[in-house]
């Protein structure tokens, strides 16, 4: 069935041999990242980064979802759209992937976004964005997916062959599902997930003609990976990996955001005020970044309609962020444990992710390493980079017979066994492709099914584990207590992901499955999506859109001229100044067909008069409570939209 | 255990001689010569028929590997095909198995107890002093392990060798609490 969809979507895609750039590979490596993504591919023996217009690696994994159902990725909607629109903005998707609504990055206090209801306490995390729509993560993904795509075939002048998508080392089997379904969604054939740190690696020893056993220290803006890498001779086998899918640079952010709100005196959840909590975290982003290179930053910040200046010295810095990166010790010492190291027996600490350029944290990885990493390679590209070899090995159009990456399970994955105990099969860092078989009973007269209750972590309790599937094996005839016999098989791909085979031995009956994750889409969801996103574009609406978009400019240019009108002596010269500027783009604007040009010229015009707007709303309230109709007084101060 | 009727065992599959003292470097250059033959990543571009030998073949190459690379597990592994089974760890001597003599475990357990207390008595050097001895005693029994299976093998031999297999498993445990120890202590060094 997903065969017969990639031949829809894209027709004859890996049957006809286009024209294409000579000695460009066919396939790519991508790196879908928190917060930045790119897509790399090998030329003439050698992996470069693609660039978009602008000559950017880097597409910042920002959605932005219009009314019209328009869909804006990269650095636009990162800077113009987010802080306006930020609950339709949906930026470090990545956190979300493979989770369900009640996961804690879905449950946080200091969110900018607003997420749909969910009928069941299990499935996908939605997020309710502009035109009514409830996007997955997953869907969210295979737009900046698409984004690459496109940017990869206009330079190879060809469609692609496929792409290799990196994935976190410590993601789980419901993490890495949804990561392919999102490439699947995107038009991509997925030749192969592939962990991060081993792509980071595949690129230093390529291009460093690395020998030996290698830490990958790799923070990014949402995760955390550390992987023990031996090289040698071409064959790059995982060791051992550890990590935490939910630490990462936006934790240092949000950190130093609550300290920011704190200094202001405002409420740690920015008092639920979404574009607050964008602006807020957006500021923290940038001081961090500044104080890479400097000792102090400042910048100002829109507070409610007045601007404060917050200050961020790197002294003050450190102790905000240290307690996060305190966090990824424990999975370095058992990285280094499971693979049976000391950090002084490492040939080297190779560095991953936009994080690690933080002096702070350079200072940490030594401390913890003993030895100054390695950093040669830029931190933002590395992962592209490899992923692009190992796209160029798949695609078997390179001469690299002599290159092979083992990789290993992150995380062991169990049969819940009575009483809630989990039954491990395959323990983590067992090396990809594996399988392992057990025998299981029944523990009742007369039971008639079993139902397997798939999970994955390192814990002994069923409630402490990740839960990845449930499913039944019935239709078993009535025996007396331990006579039935369940073998049950549990197969890793090398791209990691889990398949469960179960077979009742007195009777034969089977059950086979590939493994839904709970917290995933139902059966059959990707392919309904695949199909609808060929109906999305329906000019009709757009026209419509548009048209609405052109009446609310003229209702709002209106309202505002008649305000100013009535209330001249409301207005100071600044006022007047802002709103001329912004009321003439509003103006040029409203006759163009741009709808979301339109609706951003509206807020900003709207975010110029705001001042005017409040000493009109205070005048009719005082007049209010002098006796006078509040309700008219209101209704005639009143002249924003909506 | 997965055990199925007709599979070649992981010597086999591995290429090399069913035999205790393999050599460590050896072993893992004809793992990975292997792999570099059989992995799935070799028929990326094959027939789905190729790709699925390919998997199942690599499956059994790294299950073969697992068992075979580390000394010990291989012992258990030649055990295993010798006939002769170890006790499961709850099933003592109910499963059937060669288990530890009563006295064994006692004193272990003894000596676990004494290592929870030092443990909470913040005592590291007696917490390491005891580590030492077990480390000690571990070895000594994995010497006597490897000199069982090497040269001829007798019955009688190979019981020898599950009895002193079956007290290394009690031995790691203890070191492995000796390691959490160690690993919490550094934990709060750094935190």
């Amino acid at each position: 069935m997903a065969e017969a969809l990639f031949q829809i979507s894209e027709p004859g895609q890996a049957r006809v041999k286009a024209p294409c750039t000579p000695g460009f590979s066919r396939a790519v490596g991508i790196d879908l990242g928190t917060t930045n993504s790119l897509v790399a591919m090998v030329q003439n023996g050698k992996p470069v980064c693609l660039v978009d217009d602008g000559g950017d690696a880097l597409l910042p994994s920002v959605v932005h979802y219009a009314p019209d159902g328009d869909v804006i990725v990269g650095a636009i909607a990162r800077d113009r759209f987010a802080p306006v629109f930020p609950a339709d903005t949906i930026a470090s998707v990545k956190r979300f992937m493979g989770r369900g609504p009640r996961d804690a990055e879905a449950t946080r206090k200091l969110t900018p976004y607003a997420f749909a209801p969910s009928a069941e306490t299990e499935g996908v995390v939605r997020f309710a964005v502009a035109g009514g729509r409830a996007v997955t993560p997953l869907e969210v993904s295979a737009e900046v997916l698409r984004v690459l795509k496109a940017r990869a075939e206009l330079a190879l002048g060809a469609p692609l062959e496929g792409a290799v998508i990196t994935v976190p080392a410590y993601f789980d089997d419901g993490q890495r599902q949804a990561t392919r379904d999102a490439g699947r969604l995107a038009g991509l054939e997925v030749l192969r997930l592939l962990n991060e740190p081993t792509a980071a690696a595949l690129a230093y020893g390529l291009d460093k003609g690395a020998e030996g056993t290698y830490a990958v220290f790799d923070l990014g803006g949402g995760t955390f990976d550390v992987s023990i890498l031996k090289l040698e001779a071409g064959v790059f086998e995982v060791k051992a990996t550890g990590g935490d899918s939910a630490l990462g640079g936006d934790d240092f952010d949000r950190a130093i955001a609550g300290a920011l709100l704190a200094g202001l005196g405002l409420p740690a959840d920015a008092g639920g005020d979404r574009k607050l909590t964008r602006r807020v975290l957006d500021a923290a982003r940038a001081l961090k970044e500044r104080l890479t290179d400097a000792d102090e930053a400042s910048l100002e910040l829109d507070v409610g309609g007045r601007s404060a200046t917050v200050r961020l010295t790197r002294a003050e810095l450190e102790p905000l962020v240290r307690p996060v990166l305190d966090r990824c010790a424990p999975a370095v010492r058992r990285a280094l444990k499971d693979a049976g190291l000391e950090a002084r027996e490492l040939s080297g600490v190779i560095l991953v992710g936009g994080a690690t350029r933080m002096p702070l944290v350079r200072r940490f990885v030594h401390e913890l390493f003993g030895r100054d990493p390695l950093g040669d390679i830029d931190p933002d590209q590395v992962v592209a980079l490899g992923a692009a070899v190992q796209a160029d090995i798949l695609a078997g159009e390179g001469n690299r017979d002599d290159v092979l990456l083992l990789d290993v399970v992150p995380l062991s994955l169990g049969l819940e066994t009575m009483g809630g105990v989990v039954e491990k099969l395959i323990h983590r860092n067992t090396t990809v492709p594996c399988g392992a078989t057990q025998t299981f009973t029944t523990y009742a007269d007369k039971q008639t099914g079993f139902d397997l209750h798939v999970v994955q972590g390192e814990r002994e309790l069923v409630g402490e584990c990740r839960s990845l599937a449930r499913f039944k094996l019935g239709g078993i005839p009535p025996m007396p207590a331990g006579l039935a016999r369940l073998e049950v098989t549990f197969m890793v791909d090398a791209d990691g992901i889990l398949r469960v085979m179960a077979r009742e031995q007195t009777t034969g009956r089977e059950a086979s499955i590939q493994v839904k994750p709970s917290y995933g889409l139902a059966e059959g969801e990707v392919e309904r999506m695949l199909l609808e996103s060929y109906a999305h574009a329906d000019e009709d609406v757009k026209a419509r859109l548009l048209a609405e978009q052109q009446v609310e400019a003229k209702r709002i240019l209106a309202a505002l001229d008649g305000a100013m009108a009535d209330s001249p002596e409301l207005l100071g010269d600044e006022d007047r100044a802002a709103i001329a500027v912004a009321r003439a783009a509003l103006e040029a604007k409203a006759s163009g067909a741009d709808a979301n040009a339109i609706r951003l010229a509206v807020e900003d015009l709207d975010r110029a008069s705001k001042p005017f707007a409040e000493r009109r709303m205070n005048r009719a309230l005082e007049r209010g409570l002098r006796g006078k109709d509040v309700d008219t007084a209101l209704a005639h101060a009143e002249h924003k939209h909506g | 255990m997965s055990t199925h009727g007709v599979r070649e065992d992981h010597f086999a599959v591995l290429g090399v001689e069913r035999r205790y003292d393999l050599d460590a470097g050896a072993l893992e250059a004809r793992y990975k010569e292997l792999s570099r033959k059989l992995h799935p990543d070799r028929f990326a571009k094959a027939d789905p028929r190729a790709r699925r030998a390919a998997l199942q073949r690599t499956v059994q190459l790294n299950e073969a590997w697992r068992a075979l690379k580390e000394p010990l597990k291989r012992a258990e592994y030649l055990l295993e095909l010798g006939g002769v089974k170890l006790a499961t760890d709850d099933g003592g001597a109910r499963s059937g198995g060669v288990a530890a003599p009563q006295e064994l475990l006692m004193e272990i357990l003894e000596l676990r107890e004494e290592l929870g207390e030092a443990r909470a008595a913040h005592d590291d050097a007696k917490v390491a002093r005891m580590g030492e001895a077990m480390r000690a005693r571990a070895a000594a029994a994995a010497e006597r392990v490897a000199q069982g299976l090497t040269g001829a093998v007798t019955s009688e031999g190979l019981e020898a060798v599950a009895r002193e297999l079956v007290a290394l498993r009690y031995y790691r445990r203890f070191l492995d609490e000796v390691s959490a120890h160690d690993e919490a202590r550094e934990g709060a060094a750094h935190g």
